[in-house]
């Protein structure tokens, strides 16, 4: 495997829709899917300086069909984001969606075939289609919900016989961490808490999060003056796989991201600044996702050696981080992995306030899958605007005070596609 | 003449196993590892030279937690919330399945968790519509 790009390649615009409840969220309450997906091609459109009908190919992208019903994406959707005619197709790969999307992009300019490529993603995991009318909509059960996520997920073996995504990707995986590197429950706890707050409080500076409110105002509006008192609250953060709690998940949300991927040239002179696709990695995984150590995943270390070996980095050179959150213990692993922090030392790294936007190791600015929320198929492009924006400086009150020259955006697609994409300031 | 004889397949074949107190792998003639529970293509090396093999169901349970309630699937619904386990099987494969022999709670967990790696020993759970695999350990 030659593992390089023949071209180089740039993000040339990025957008995002507020991620919520299209029954509730008032920014997007009221919307149809095709509406929320047009607004963020419309955004990312507009920060390239193009329209629909300058871009060579249309990669749209959607996991849960059971709920969105826009099969055929690319041709459903091209009326209301201005690409008829183009070349398109609709893929998945659940909730790297987006990112692979980048790559496959970044491959198809690279190869000379197309010159600019709009990638999308969309996804509804909070409502759906109600009957079968065109327009309204529903909540989603929480069984629902998990039912068709988990179609994503080993249906021979894993989900027939009892796996749920709770205890394999957090409480497995939390004990393998604390065994492994001599560490307490309690402190465990501890550091959850402290990771938890700092993805809260990054959400409480983003406009577009699913959750704005810090943990510790949370915290105060239930009657509890300490927020840790809050966080062991049985009534209000369970175990849901023990000793992981219900808020160190992910939260679901409706939601659509996009972006402009084009060659390096034709960017030059543009409507913003454009960020460079400098290399991405891809390996998958049936369950078990893990060996005896659960807090090693080899495909994401695979992932993440291709990654670095096309862009020529090593994680010194990391400005900012994001790495896949549905569940926090598992990010902080990967990030250990990719060797951005130090093995063992994730969660002091947290109660230390490191992670912090304002932090020497910032992570998951925009809030994460938990505060920011998660929309599968749309959520990586979530990740990559952030990172676009921190990179140019236009990430507002959460802005990175020394800003990144390179920033690295890991994804788990269900279950499990592990996903790193590079980028670097021109 | 067309030959109708009826195939099993390898899910069913695992499944009808289970309800027989089986536990059906295959193992790869190539490189002689085992992948569990069978496909057709050895795992490790991605091999087509398998054939079926029957493994012993002893285990040593490495860490355990509990799923969530009411569960994912319905099928669990009447069991959930049920300790879930991380299982290295005697014969190499790494396996996650349902323990039995526990209760999931942070207090019984966190003393099973405190003990360390034990051994287990795999068993059929029958659900309502399915035989499940289930490791049981001993208190």
């Amino acid at each position: 495997m030659r593992n390089k790009l023949r071209e180089q390649v740039v993000i040339s615009g990025v957008g995002c829709s507020r991620f919520g409840n299209l029954l509730e969220t008032p920014e997007i309450k009221g919307m149809s899917i095709q509406e929320l997906t047009a607004s963020a091609v419309k955004e990312a459109l507009d920060d390239a300086g193009l329209t629909g009908q300058d871009v060579d190919a249309v990669f749209a992208g959607n996991a849960m069909v059971h709920s969105s019903q826009v099969p055929g994406t690319y041709s459903q959707l091209s009326k209301w984001t201005g690409t008829q005619f183009k070349a398109g197709v609709h893929f998945e790969a659940q909730c790297s969606t987006t990112n692979v999307g980048a790559a496959m992009a970044a491959m198809a300019i690279a190869a000379g075939v197309y010159d600019t490529v709009l990638v999308y993603g969309l996804e509804t995991t909070r409502t759906k289609v109600k009957g079968h009318s065109p327009y309204e909509r529903e909540p989603i059960s929480h069984q629902q919900t998990w039912l068709w996520t988990d179609m994503a997920v080993n249906q021979a073996y894993g989900v027939p016989q009892g796996y749920d995504i709770f205890s394999t990707y957090n409480g497995l995986v939390a004990l393998g961490y604390c065994r492994k590197h001599g560490i307490s429950i309690e402190d465990f706890d501890r550091g959850m808490f402290e990771v938890c707050r700092t993805r809260r409080l990054h959400g409480s500076m983003n406009p577009k999060a699913n959750i704005q409110e810090k943990l510790e105002d949370r915290a105060a509006r239930d009657g509890f003056g300490d927020p840790f008192g809050y966080w062991q609250s049985e009534e209000h953060n369970p175990f849901v796989a023990w000793p992981s709690r219900l808020l160190s998940l992910v939260t679901t949300a409706d939601g659509a991201s996009a972006m402009v991927i084009t060659r390096a040239d034709l960017a030059k002179g543009g409507r913003s600044r454009p960020v460079e696709l400098k290399g991405f990695g891809v390996s998958y995984s049936d369950l078990p996702w893990y060996g005896e150590d659960p807090t090693f995943w080899e495909f994401d270390k695979r992932a993440i050696d291709a990654a670095f070996d096309m862009a020529g980095i090593t994680a010194a050179d990391i400005g900012y981080l994001h790495t896949h959150d549905c569940s926090h213990i598992s990010g902080i692993c990967t990030a250990e992995t990719i060797g951005y922090l130090e093995a063992g030392k994730g969660l002091d790294a947290a109660r230390e306030g490191r992670l912090r936007f304002d932090g020497d190791r910032p992570m998951s600015t925009h809030g994460g899958r938990h505060a920011f929320g998660h929309a599968w198929g749309a959520s990586a492009g979530t990740d990559t605007y952030e990172a676009v924006l921190q990179m140019r400086g236009q990430a507002g009150p959460r802005q990175i005070p020394k800003v990144p020259d390179i920033s690295v955006i890991h994804t788990h697609g269900y279950a499990m596609i592990g996903t790193v994409i590079v980028l670097g300031s021109l | 003449m067309q030959n109708t004889t009826e195939r099993t397949g390898a899910i069913a074949g695992y499944y009808e196993g289970l309800a027989a107190g089986l536990f059906r792998a295959i193992v790869c003639k190539s490189c002689g590892s085992h992948t569990f529970p069978p496909t057709g293509c050895c795992e490790h090396c991605g091999s087509w030279d398998v054939e079926p093999v029957e493994l012993s169901g002893d285990a040593t349970l490495l860490f355990a937690t509990h799923n969530i309630s009411p569960a994912c699937h319905p099928r669990f619904e009447k069991i959930a919330p049920y300790v879930y386990g991380h299982l290295r099987l005697k014969e190499g494969p790494i396996v996650q399945a349902i323990i039995l022999g526990v209760d999931a709670t942070p207090g019984d967990l966190q003393r099973l968790f405190e003990r360390g790696p034990v051994p287990a020993k795999a068993e059929t759970l029958q659900m309502d519509d399915l035989p499940v695999l289930a490791f049981r350990i001993s208190n």
